[in-house]
């Protein structure tokens, strides 16, 4: 069951790894080289540390809507990049039910969701999520 | 560079469009990078939406670069994400993929920096059905005029 209020458990990211950032600029054809070049970034001061891609700190966030609510319940995103995640970052995904409704005969809900570095948030932003049957007792 | 006027003209841009079929290696790989399992029956992880439709859509994130006329590192970042989902997307389904630029504008941040701010939309199809749509906002930093890694 699913209330207004309820915490969406934490998914954690333990430390952000630089070697897959070189994956995921492959996958994705990026050529930015902020993401897998360390001397790229000397400029703005971030000498010796690559910034993560922004999809991939989105993905944080999925993974923790993914755990709660099933592989197949996100029905939409809207999010905001406050500030860049860096290799070594230690990053935690979080989350909090604002709105329960019925939209087209599915339960769903609405979300705040971040993802904090240290308690700073570095991703902010929304969620529409599906409620399977196991949730149908939330209205 | 790029005037005001160069900007603005990139709204309506459109994309070739063209086809995206998700391969299962790639989605492997991606949700490996998020750090997840692989997803189970031929599900693509959600952050699929970032590339799929890029790519789909016959551009790239090196073509976007060049009609932002992003001039290196620091120069281009995230503003934000608008990702629907109207149907769970899946490997080795084609979608067909198709859009344009929908916004462009420039604006002064607050310690005086020009950041012009684009925005582009994309729509992938299952047959008729649209499956899913992102609206993706950049911002290109012009004249660091003062130090800024926002």
């Amino acid at each position: 069951m699913v209330h207004i209020g309820d915490v969406i458990p934490s998914w954690t990211m333990d430390s952000v790894d630089p070697a897959r950032m070189k994956t995921m600029a492959a996958i994705l054809r990026d050529p930015y080289p902020v993401h897998w070049d360390r001397d790229a970034n000397v400029a703005m001061g971030l000498a010796g540390r690559v910034i993560n891609q922004g999809p991939l700190n989105l993905g944080y966030v999925v993974n923790m809507l993914l755990d709660w609510a099933g592989p197949t319940c996100i029905r939409r995103l809207t999010v905001s990049f406050a500030r860049p995640v860096l290799d070594g970052d230690v990053v935690v995904a979080g989350g909090r039910v604002t709105t329960i409704n019925v939209h087209n005969d599915e339960l769903r809900a609405h979300c705040d969701v971040w993802l904090e570095r240290d308690g700073e948030r570095v991703v902010v932003g929304t969620a529409v999520v599906a409620l399977s049957n196991n949730f149908a007792e939330s209205l | 560079m790029i005037t005001e006027n160069e900007l603005r003209a990139l709204v309506g841009h459109r994309f070739p469009g063209g086809h995206y079929r998700i391969a299962h290696w790639e989605n492997w790989l991606l949700t490996d990078c998020t750090g997840r399992a692989p997803m189970p029956d031929d599900l693509a992880h959600p952050v699929v939406l970032f590339h799929a439709p890029i790519l789909g859509a016959g551009t790239s994130i090196a073509e976007l670069f060049r009609l932002g006329q992003a001039s290196g590192a620091g120069s281009v970042g995230l503003e934000s994400y608008d990702w629907e989902y109207f149907e769970p997307l899946r490997e080795d389904v084609e979608y067909r993929v198709e859009g344009s630029i929908i916004e462009a504008e420039r604006t002064v941040n607050d310690i005086g920096n020009i950041v012009d701010r684009v925005a582009f939309q994309i729509e992938m199809y299952d047959g008729e059905m649209l499956a899913a749509r992102v609206t993706n906002r950049w911002k290109f930093r012009r004249e660091l005029l003062h130090a800024d890694t926002r």
